[in-house]
């Protein structure tokens, strides 16, 4: 999907994570109250409730949790196969996150509970601009599961 | 009855169904097919239009807006307008929000529907289609992962991986629903399904084939809903709406929900139940939301009629078949009847529970269990379990 443009769909709430990701880093929100993670972005805590909070950085790591190979395009234009997986952050265990996968297009190698790191992606957004999106890979010493 | 004043229970009925053909192409709009829909099912019940003063459907930006139908009924003055914002997961609460407002005295009879041309008009997911920017989908949607069955075939990997289910687990479902199809006159699906044929079904989104994705269809359904009492002066046997529940689900936002290879619908399911005075043992036909087949086996473990990891074994024994001891989707489902996204299963609930349904009713069907897409990916979830009237 390289050389077309990407739909980027930011939001208010989800702004910041974005034009973090083009920094590349991977933010999450922290409660400032109770110290639970959270993401997508909220305005407020899912445990306690609170409203305070700040962004602080993930350690970009995980395991994957599923992932698919799409194989019949959604778009005329995307060419097929490829795959899409969805990791587990070992930042806290409820936090899930898809991205890209920089590895074979059919996914051959991936397993559930592989370990991965996040890549980053260069990409031109729909309005012609750049940015960046997630696209993980397996992390150093690949292939182990844990 | 304790707590009468504050239970749904046995307090509303369903006592009209009605339905269009179901087709690839319908050729109308969706106006004009939830009004056919509706008179069909006032037709059903022996009610004329100027009987109906509440109107509820659900659609995703696909179809007519309800007021609109209350004014093409010639409804002057309608007393419970619902238009629910919502897919698979919201077809059976649209229902339990029609049994709400009659159960509290804000409406007396209200007709229910959901009206889509999914095949000819817009197709869910199309990356050409409407945009769908707000919320999750925007961290999908630049990696291409937007249309339903990739959304269901994330799921589903962590789901078969947990539980070490085959694709012929699949498989048996879409081919156990085929049959069923193969007896109603309604179903767009009646050739025979082989095992063989279900695995050479082509990839849509790996890992589900063709054969586990529901069709695209174009037509309505829609479901009057009044009070028991007044059900019983009315032309069909009255299906009374024993028990309702709403429930959660998750999102990326997963609430401590970690474990994404089971159905959030396993925490509703109680709640269901209760609302209804009744276990699993006593439902004796179950119309399953199956927008894919992996849900048929995720929603036999969440509603409780085996353990986690042995819904396989129970649709590789024949017990989802007719003949078996729960049939489920016994119209062929949405994999083989027709997408009406979920309200066609409360349709043949209520016709399972009238012993209407010919070659394939289910002999001596009471107590049926209607349910919505069990709450992956929405983070919602609704279900009813609906009762032949004493």
């Amino acid at each position: 999907m390289s050389d077309q443009q990407v739909p980027v769909l930011m939001d208010r709430d989800s702004r910041e994570w974005w034009l973090a990701l083009r920094r590349h880093e991977l933010a999450l929100q922290t409660c400032t109250d109770c110290g639970r993670l959270r993401w997508p972005s909220r305005a407020i805590c899912n445990d306690c409730g609170s409203l305070e909070w700040r962004w602080t950085e993930s350690r970009g790591t995980g395991t994957v949790v599923s992932w698919t190979v799409t194989h019949r395009p959604p778009s005329p234009q995307a060419l097929v196969p490829y795959t899409v997986v969805l990791v587990r952050l070992d930042d806290q265990d409820d936090v899930f996150m898809p991205g890209g996968w920089n590895g074979p297009a059919d996914g051959e190698g991936l397993a559930i509970g592989l370990h991965v790191r996040v890549g980053y992606q260069a990409v031109v957004d729909q309005h012609g601009e750049d940015a960046t999106i997630l696209r993980w890979e397996p992390s150093v010493g690949s292939g182990e599961e844990i | 009855m304790p707590h009468a004043e504050r239970t749904l229970r046995d307090r509303t009925a369903i006592v009209g169904v009605g339905y269009t053909d179901y087709s690839r192409d319908s050729g109308v709009s969706t106006q004009t097919l939830a009004l056919r829909a509706i008179r069909a099912a006032l037709d059903d019940a022996g009610l004329g239009v100027r009987d109906v003063d509440g109107v509820a459907c659900h659609r995703v930006g696909d179809s007519v807006d309800p007021a609109q139908v209350a004014q093409g009924l010639g409804i002057a003055d309608v007393r419970f307008v619902r238009d629910v914002f919502g897919g698979g997961s919201a077809s059976v609460g649209t229902l339990v929000d029609a049994a709400m407002a009659v159960a509290s005295g804000m409406a007396e009879c209200v007709v229910c529907w959901r009206a889509l041309n999914s095949r000819s008009e817009g197709r869910m997911g199309s990356a050409t289609g409407p945009a769908a920017a707000a919320g999750d989908a925007q961290y999908w949607i630049p990696h291409g992962h937007l249309t339903p069955p990739q959304l269901f075939a994330m799921e589903t990997r962590a789901y078969l991986h947990r539980w070490d289910y085959a694709a012929e687990d699949l498989g048996r479902v879409a081919i156990t629903q085929r049959e069923h199809a193969r007896l109603s006159p309604r179903a767009m699906m009646t050739q025979p399904l082989t095992m063989e044929d279900y695995l050479a079904s082509r990839w849509i989104s790996d890992p589900l084939r063709l054969f586990d994705c529901c069709l695209e269809t174009d037509g309505a359904v829609a479901l009057v809903v009044t009070t028991a009492e007044r059900a019983r002066d009315l032309r069909k046997p009255a299906v009374l709406i024993s028990g309702a529940a709403f429930g959660g689900g998750y999102q990326l936002t997963s609430n401590h929900w970690s474990d994404r290879s089971v159905a959030p619908a396993v925490r509703m399911a109680p709640r269901l139940y209760a609302s209804a005075g009744i276990g699993p043992e006593e439902i004796d036909v179950a119309e399953f939301y199956d927008a894919f087949t992996p849900l048929v086996l995720m929603q036999l473990e969440a509603y409780g009629f085996c353990k986690p990891g042995e819904a396989a074994a129970m649709v590789a024994d024949g017990a989802t078949a007719l003949g078996g001891s729960l049939p489920v989707n016994t119209h062929g489902g949405h994999l083989s009847e027709g997408y009406v996204h979920g309200l066609n299963h409360v349709v043949e609930a209520v016709n399972q529970l009238r012993g209407a349904c010919g070659p394939r009713q289910v002999p001596g069907a009471e107590v049926a269990l209607a349910t919505s897409q069990p709450g992956m990916l929405s983070g919602a979830t609704s279900a009813v379990v609906l009762r032949q009237a004493a």
